[in-house]
């Protein structure tokens, strides 16, 4: 990191965890049953354990984010098992109470 | 995919629940089954030729009902299996009979069968990197296989999930290879499919759980309540039931349901108690005298919590399970067959019996103002509920539970309700050391708190996260805030928020007070039968 300069937010949060040792170890961290650990990005919490560093509003980037597979337990991965999810919601951001969830089958 | 609001209802352990099972022999199940498999799933799987593990695949793993429910659910989704309610209920109901788990395969990990919230796990780090990452641990856990059948579990992720290896913690190794051949190995000696457990268990005979029982449990919302539990069998682990009991607040409950046991003792039941769809998801103990779970609202899982049920003479509850030295009030011991003297031991004294029948004994009790701190045991003729009833000086520290808790937004007319979050206080006094927080506390019990909010950190102050995120009720219920856009809010962002739950305890004169760390955050899109 010596010769790149922290750009936006995310970037000096990650800058100030002193360590990349530090940096394993929020990325590796437990989380609530439900929750995904994988927080580059995160989900529910960022790797710093708050809510700084989601893409938020979460409608905005929605499918940026998550397309196709990044968080399969909490969006549906549209690569392979959900192909369909959301295909008539274009703009999560306008349309996003279109939006549900998927179920499993009766 | 599967986005039909109706189904919604017939989830995961409400799908169970709802199984009527035919009314046939075993023999004649087992053989109904066996024919299902034959018509339905051997248009991928084959057959063996070999008796103890006929059909490919199938016949290498061992799960839970929801564990089966999940894989029949998944082939209907991804495979093109076409299937009937009634043959899905009648190949779950033999799949985990035949090859379920023995219930000290469970131990530990049925909180996720439970859908108890607000669990934090903790997995070798091995396992954390592979596979906890997107899911459950006990998902893992409550699963038997061959090493062949773990490692093509493996194949399968990289099938249907490649993006599995491209997250950090995966794309930084060789995440295929140390799955397939570090942590498959690693499963199949860790979670066995032939293990003596379930051998002895599967041979065992089971018992009938029909009878009267003392249920005892919480709802959040609601309080302690005690019922009794008429449990009638219609046919092999089939059981109509029916509940009748009481709040603490004197409020009656009442309703009734049916249950399906499978394995033996996996208790599934779907109840209407006072118009609420309710589930209950317990274990029956193998002598069939106890059964011990989680009993949750069926449109609302948070709202739920531990339930206990006990069979013959006992004594299921004490409430409260605390009593301070000089104080009066009256103590409420709940079970079956509650006959003969009532015994509180030294320096707890029995003022009145204010009521009695054979489930229920209202006391009113009185410490003596020196009588000794710690917990008594309280009798009633031949049965005893040992250390019930908490002796304590002075209360010293409030545990909020859970500590570490989330809560999602939903709601605002979109499809997706929001998942609250529920709070207990756990009352302790010091101990014989004086100190609060070491290991000699004593636990007195839940203590009803007034409960409040405050920004977890100075980002959660500077964002004002505790305008938009949501409230806590006088009952310790929090409701988070609208899903979308919040336009009020800086980059429209959403009414998530980072926040501590305060519970505070009164003492006489004094109160103590409890945290707990509360992230409320974005929506989930898929809802598992099990996590």
């Amino acid at each position: 990191m010596k010769h790149l300069k922290s750009f936006n937010k995310k970037a000096k949060m990650l800058d100030q965890a002193t360590s990349q040792n530090e940096v394993e170890e929020v990325v590796a961290m437990q989380s609530i049953v439900g929750c995904t650990s994988v927080n580059d990005p995160g989900w529910e919490v960022d790797p710093f354990g708050g809510l700084g560093s989601l893409c938020q509003p979460m409608e905005s980037d929605l499918y940026g984010c998550a397309d196709a597979c990044w968080w399969p337990a909490q969006v549906p991965d549209t690569m392979s098992s959900h192909p369909n999810w959301s295909q008539d919601v274009a703009k999560a951001n306008e349309d996003w109470r279109k939006i549900d969830s998927v179920f499993p089958e009766e | 995919m599967n986005n039909n609001k109706t189904t919604r209802a017939l989830l995961g352990t409400g799908a169970l629940a709802l199984m009527g099972l035919a009314a046939a022999p075993a023999q004649a199940a087992d053989a109904d089954a066996e024919r299902i498999i034959r018509d339905r799933c051997l248009a991928c799987h084959t057959e063996t030729g070999e008796s103890a593990t006929p059909f490919s695949r199938i016949s290498e793993q061992r799960k839970t009902p929801e564990g089966w429910m999940m894989t029949i659910s998944r082939m209907q989704q991804q495979r093109g299996l076409v299937i009937s309610p009634d043959e899905k209920r009648t190949l779950v109901k033999y799949l985990s009979d035949t090859q379920g788990l023995a219930p000290s395969e469970t131990d530990g990990l049925r909180y996720l069968l439970e859908k108890k919230p607000n669990v934090v796990e903790s997995f070798d780090q091995l396992l954390q990197e592979t596979c906890v990452r997107c899911h459950s641990g006990a998902r893992i856990a409550l699963q038997r296989r061959t090493e062949d059948e773990w490692k093509h579990l493996v194949h399968f992720h990289m099938g249907q999930i490649p993006t599995a290896e491209l997250h950090a913690g995966a794309r930084d190794r060789a995440w295929f290879d140390i799955a397939l051949t570090n942590v498959a190995p690693k499963l199949a000696k860790d979670y066995p499919f032939n293990s003596d457990a379930w051998n002895s268990w599967k041979s065992a005979a089971k018992k009938d759980l029909d009878g009267s029982w003392a249920m005892t449990g919480y709802l959040p919302g609601k309080g302690n309540f005690d019922a009794t539990l008429r449990v009638t069998k219609q046919s092999a682990d089939d059981y109509a039931v029916a509940v009748e009991g009481t709040y603490a607040d004197g409020t009656p409950l009442t309703g009734e349901g049916r249950a399906v046991v499978y394995a033996g003792y996996e208790w599934r039941a779907s109840l209407t108690i006072d118009g609420v769809k309710v589930r209950q998801v317990l274990a029956a103990s193998a002598d069939g005298m106890a059964l011990e779970g989680r009993m949750f609202e069926r449109d609302d899982e948070i709202i739920g919590g531990s339930v206990k049920a006990v069979k013959g003479n006992a004594i299921a509850a004490v409430t409260p399970s605390y009593i301070k030295q000089g104080e009066r009030k009256v103590i409420t011991v709940s079970g079956n067959n509650l006959k003969g003297n009532v015994k509180l031991g030294s320096g707890l004294k029995l003022i009145s019996v204010v009521s009695r029948d054979s489930s229920r004994i209202q006391l009113l009790v009185e410490a003596s103002s020196n009588a000794r701190v710690g917990a008594k045991d309280v009798k009633v003729g031949r049965v005893s509920a040992n250390a019930a009833l908490a002796v304590y000086d002075k209360l010293d520290r409030v545990e909020i539970t859970p500590s570490e808790s989330i809560a999602r937004i939903g709601g605002a007319g979109g499809p997706i309700p929001k998942q609250k979050s529920a709070y207990r206080a756990v009352g302790y006094t010091a101990g014989a050391d004086g100190k609060p927080g070491t290991d000699d506390d004593l636990r007195l019990g839940y203590m009803p708190a007034a409960w409040s909010l405050k920004p977890f950190d100075e980002i959660a102050k500077h964002d004002n996260d505790i305008k938009y995120a949501g409230t806590i009720d006088r009952d310790g219920i929090f409701t988070p805030g609208d899903a979308g856009l919040n336009p009020e809010r800086k980059m429209s962002t959403n009414n998530v928020g980072n926040l501590t739950v305060v519970g505070t305890v009164q003492d006489g004169d004094s109160s103590v007070q409890g945290e707990a760390h509360l992230l409320v955050t974005v929506q989930k899109f898929v809802t598992p039968i099990i996590e």
